[in-house]
This record gives C-alpha cells, sequence and structure tokens, in this order.
C-alpha cells in the first residue's frame, strides 16, 4: 500500500459539474483529490480487506440475531421500546438490505480493524462506484496509468444487479427515495442510487424525509399523495424512531432500504458486542461499553457516542488525557471505548479504508485522508488501483 | 478484473446528472402524432366549453366539475404559498384544507374536454401551466401526473395519447406532513454554527 503523487486531469472539474458531482470542493476546501492515489496490491486487497469484510459482516449478522431477540441488549442499544416488535419483525423475515460500508483501519501488513459498520446510511457512494472508476478508466485511456491497473470497484455493477433483483420479485411497485433538504451530498448519494435503480429498469420516485406525509389508511405518502410503499431512505433509524411518525412505522406497510434491523448494526454498541462475542479476533479493537469497568484495560482509546456521524463527538484518551477531541450535537444516549489504534499516516496524512457490501458481499473500497487523526466529513476523498 | 463493466458505464453516464422533477414527477413529453391520439381542447371555465360546443352543455358542465373534484385531490401539495408560486407563478396558488391541515396547489389552470375514442365517456383531467418564466411548467399545459401536453393555449384542438388520460394510479388523502425530519432540524442548528455545515446525515 502505497501512496503515489499524479497529475490531475486537467478538464475534471468540468467533466464534475456536468455529472451533477457538485460537491467535489466544500467551503473552498478539496473534497475529491487526485492529486495522489493509493497503490495495493491483489493480495493486500483480497487476503486483507476483501476476505475479512465478507467475515466481519457475517459476524455483525450473529450480533443482530442476538441483540433482536433480547431485551437487554435492545435496551443497552437505546432502540425505543415501542420499535422492537418491528426490528424482530423485520430481522424474522430476512428483510433485504441494499449496502453497507466497514470503516478500516489499514496500513498494508497485518489484519486490518474495524472502527465501524455505517450500515444503514453510508455515504461516499458516487464517489467511489462511479467517480473513483471513470478517473481509473480516464487514466488508463491517456496512458497516464498502466492498461493493468485495476480498482476494487464492483459496486455499481453490484449496485445495479442487486436492484434488478429485487425488482424482480416486486413487479409494478415503485420504490421511493428520500433525504433531507438542504444536504447537496446526501442529494447526491440518492439520485445516484435512483440512477442505478433506474437502469436496473424500476419505476422510481423522489420525496424529501421532511415532506413525507401521512394518508388515511395508515399510509406514508409523497407529493402526489401516492402510497408509499418500498422506500429508500438516506435517513439515521434512530432519529425516524423518535420522530413524530414512529408511532406510524408499524401500521405504514412500507418495505424499507435498509431494513429496520440495520439499526442494530449502525450503533456503536454494535463494537463492544463484537468484542464479547468474538474475543481476539484479529480485525476486532478491544471495545467496552462506557460503565463496564473492564474498559480500565484501556490505557489509550476512543471514545464514541451510540449515535454519531462523521466524526463528531469523538474523543481520544491517550494515558488518560484528552489528546483529540471533535465537538458536536451526539452522545446523549452514552458512549462506548475502542481501544486506541490510529490510522496509518503516508506525510502528513491519516488514511481510513472505507470497505463497501453489497446485497452481503464485498463489493469495493474507498480512500478517506484527513490531516487529523479523526476522520470527518470534510475529509478528502482519494481514488485508489490494484497493481502487483 | 475486480471493477464495474465498462459498458455499464457509458449507460449510466448518460443518466447521471439529469435532474428529475420535482412538483409534477418525471415530466414526459407527448408525441404529438400517435394514431391513437384522442382529440382535446383545453377550457378555462364550463362557460367556455359550452359556448364552443353548445350541443354538449350538459357534459361541459360535468366535466368541469369533475375535473376540479379531480384537481383537489391529484394536485401538488405545498406547505408553503411561496414554493407553490415559485413553480406555477404569483396568484396561480389557492390554500387547499383537509382535516385541520392545510397545504397550498396550484388553481386548475383549465381542464381538457373531448370524447375518448374507444368509449362514450368525456375527457375531463385538470392541467396546470405557470406564470413563472423560469418555471419548467411555464408555457405548456401539464397534468398532475406528470404529463406534458402541448402549448399551453385554450380552445386549441390538440391530440393526446392515452398515457396522459390513463386514471392516475392508486391516491390517499394525505392528512399530514412533516412527521419525519424533526431530529436532523434541531441537530442542524448545532452543525451550521461549526465549521462543517450540514450537508450529509449519512456517515
Amino acid at each position: 500500500m502505497l501512496r503515489v503523487s499524479h497529475k490531475e486531469r486537467p478538464h475534471w472539474r468540468a467533466q464534475a459539474e456536468r455529472l451533477g458531482f457538485g460537491f467535489h470542493t466544500m467551503y473552498g476546501e478539496p473534497y475529491w483529490d487526485e492529486t495522489a492515489y493509493y497503490r495495493f496490491t491483489l493480495a493486500q486487497i483480497e487476503r486483507d480487506l476483501e476476505e475479512p469484510t465478507a467475515e466481519l459482516h457475517q459476524m455483525c449478522l450473529e450480533v443482530v440475531d442476538l441483540v433482536v431477540r433480547d431485551e437487554r441488549w435492545l435496551r443497552r442499544f437505546c432502540i425505543p421500546e415501542s420499535q422492537w416488535q418491528g426490528v424482530l419483525d423485520s430481522w424474522r423475515r430476512r428483510d433485504p438490505s441494499l449496502y453497507s460500508r466497514l470503516d478500516l483501519a489499514y496500513n498494508g501488513r497485518g489484519p486490518a480493524k474495524l472502527y465501524e459498520n455505517n450500515a444503514d446510511t453510508p455515504t461516499s457512494l458516487f464517489e467511489t462506484a462511479f467517480w473513483q472508476w471513470l478517473w481509473l478508466e480516464d487514466n488508463v485511456d491517456a496512458h497516464w496509468l498502466r492498461r493493468d491497473a485495476d480498482q476494487f470497484n464492483l459496486l455499481q455493477e453490484r449496485l445495479v444487479a442487486r436492484f434488478a433483483g429485487l425488482a424482480a420479485s416486486r413487479p409494478g411497485r415503485r420504490l421511493h427515495f428520500a433525504c433531507c433538504r438542504d444536504t447537496i451530498e446526501d442529494r447526491g448519494t440518492v439520485q445516484y442510487l435512483e440512477d442505478c435503480a433506474r437502469e436496473a429498469g424500476l419505476d422510481t420516485a423522489f420525496v424529501h424525509i421532511e415532506e413525507i406525509g401521512l394518508g388515511e389508511g395508515g399510509w406514508l405518502t409523497d407529493l402526489d399523495n401516492r402510497p408509499i410503499d418500498w422506500m429508500f431512505k438516506l435517513y439515521p433509524w434512530e432519529f425516524m424512531f423518535r420522530e413524530q411518525y414512529a408511532a406510524h412505522l408499524g401500521s405504514s406497510r412500507v418495505e424499507w432500504l435498509e431494513p429496520m434491523w440495520k439499526s442494530v448494526l449502525s450503533n456503536k454498541a454494535l463494537l463492544p458486542l463484537l468484542w464479547q462475542r468474538f474475543p481476539g479476533h484479529p480485525n476486532l479493537l478491544p471495545a467496552y461499553f462506557g460503565d463496564d469497568p473492564r474498559r480500565a484495560q484501556l490505557d489509550d482509546y476512543v471514545r464514541k457516542p451510540l449515535f454519531s456521524r462523521e466524526g463528531a463527538n469523538i474523543s481520544l484518551v491517550r494515558h488518560g488525557e484528552l489528546v483529540a477531541e471533535v465537538d458536536g450535537p451526539y452522545g446523549e444516549e452514552g458512549f462506548i471505548v475502542q481501544a486506541y489504534h490510529p490510522l496509518p499516516k503516508f506525510g502528513d496524512n491519516h488514511a481510513l479504508v472505507g470497505s463497501w457490501l453489497v446485497d452481503d458481499q464485498p463489493a469495493g473500497i474507498a480512500i478517506r485522508e484527513d490531516s487529523g487523526p479523526i476522520t470527518q466529513d470534510m475529509s478528502r476523498y482519494l481514488p485508489h488501483i490494484i497493481l502487483d | 478484473m475486480k471493477r464495474s463493466k465498462r459498458l455499464l458505464l457509458s449507460r449510466m453516464a448518460d443518466r447521471i446528472g439529469k435532474p428529475v422533477g420535482a412538483a409534477i414527477a418525471g415530466s414526459v413529453l407527448l408525441s404529438a402524432c400517435g394514431n391513437n391520439d384522442t382529440e382535446v381542447q383545453v377550457y378555462r371555465s364550463a362557460d367556455d366549453c359550452r359556448g364552443d360546443n353548445p350541443s354538449l352543455a350538459e357534459q361541459c358542465q360535468a366535466s368541469y366539475q369533475q375535473a376540479l373534484a379531480e384537481a383537489a385531490e391529484t394536485a401538488p401539495k405545498y406547505d408553503l404559498r411561496q414554493d407553490c408560486e415559485a413553480d406555477f407563478g404569483g396568484g396561480s396558488c389557492v390554500p387547499y384544507q383537509y382535516q385541520g391541515n392545510s397545504w397550498f396547489m396550484p388553481a386548475m389552470a383549465g381542464f381538457m374536454f373531448g370524447r375518448m375514442l374507444d368509449r362514450d365517456r368525456y375527457i375531463n383531467t385538470p392541467v396546470y401551466t405557470s406564470r413563472n418564466p423560469y418555471s419548467p411548467y411555464y408555457g405548456h399545459w401539464s397534468t398532475a401526473n406528470g404529463y406534458r401536453l402541448g402549448k399551453a393555449s385554450y380552445g386549441k384542438r390538440m391530440p393526446v395519447g392515452k398515457e396522459a388520460l390513463a386514471p392516475k394510479p392508486k391516491v390517499t388523502r394525505t392528512i399530514s406532513r412533516g412527521g419525519f425530519g424533526s431530529t436532523a432540524q434541531a441537530k442542524s442548528s448545532w452543525k451550521s454554527s461549526s465549521r462543517s455545515s450540514s450537508r450529509s446525515w449519512g456517515g
């Protein structure tokens, strides 16, 4: 695993604008960065990232199976009691999922370590599935990279295939897509997924989360008053569970993507439970609930709220001293602690690997870089290649 | 190869970056030269319709009233008058109330009138247009389910395909809106005051 400096394609900004990738630069700082790329060997990709991703995902599903039927754990995970039945039902029905992203610390040698599981609302999808792919195709065509340079990136193909598979068993069903207003990145992610679904032949529609209506008969409705019976929402379950329409989730008859059981995985309480079920697993870091006396074993640790996004409210403690902290609006539901395992540094850059799954299968990777040790929403996105 | 095939790339590139309409979903421009097209005229009122078709006074009245009823049910609804007017133009929107909740919707600009080819029934679909020259609905007639007809002009005969007249998919009456999204709103006040303002609720 190497970080290689590289020439920028002269036309990429214009191309990004044309393809609707409007958030390549945010608040004057670069988000997409092709002045360098990461280079992996095929063995590093397959042995160290792809296989552990598949295994970690299966371990996570075992934890779901444990949590959904145990009130003690459901409470620990801060899933409201009114939603327990719905979460259990969605797991028992094996409601299909679409995609996930595991965040891994990996430096090219030894086992990758799981930081967390973005199983409910993963973003940076368009950049990964389409844009970094286009970057490689362009570079190969321009002879700036060797023709045998590859990339671990089956995301787009797998997403379209997954949608086609779901469509086949749901003839005539319309899939609604939703995200919040005024979130340019989320709108981009959802637009891209909608494009993939249409490519797979699905009938789609879009509605903002705030515009969803409650109709007669208990249906949720879009702005045309059409009942919603199948919806992809880029909006966290832990938010939805605590909002006004939560009381109607049961009667609304919506089939959700991601399904309700994903609320167990996108929760940081997953991490101590994984460590408890699979102690010493090479791809796991020791982790404990904030009130667990065993946490005293950790001298250096990262404190994470049960619910947190984009690195918010995460603090880093070494030898009992706070060394880094990100402010934020999360944390009221409690914390977990995870053993400190710093991201590898390439020059001044801390690199994080996002490892994607579609339909339970590993499907590609994304690299994010930050000048600080905690990856946040403004961290830069860099492309990667595979070359032996 | 561990990446998606190139064929898919070029197909997807044609889709990406093409916005999809919001209020009136996926505006479809109907071809005006199909053989099975029905001919319709758009009238503003039952009186205009009767004036043009004195022998069909009864049908004009019935079509107008059915169109009004359908418009109340199927017209796009907005929380704010200003959002509705941005799409349909100043003074074009009317309040709509149902079970204690209120919205704004575009006033019906007219209704299609004409005899169905294959049935002894008169068409009565409400149509809309915009007074705002920057709106996608400006200058032509649109139906609530997204079909775009010809140039907005009253009383002119124009062909219309079956798709535009097909019954609207099952709808229900919306009792309230806004029951999701409050957490994001509460947390975004924190976000907007920080370095990274609200751009994502994903992760």
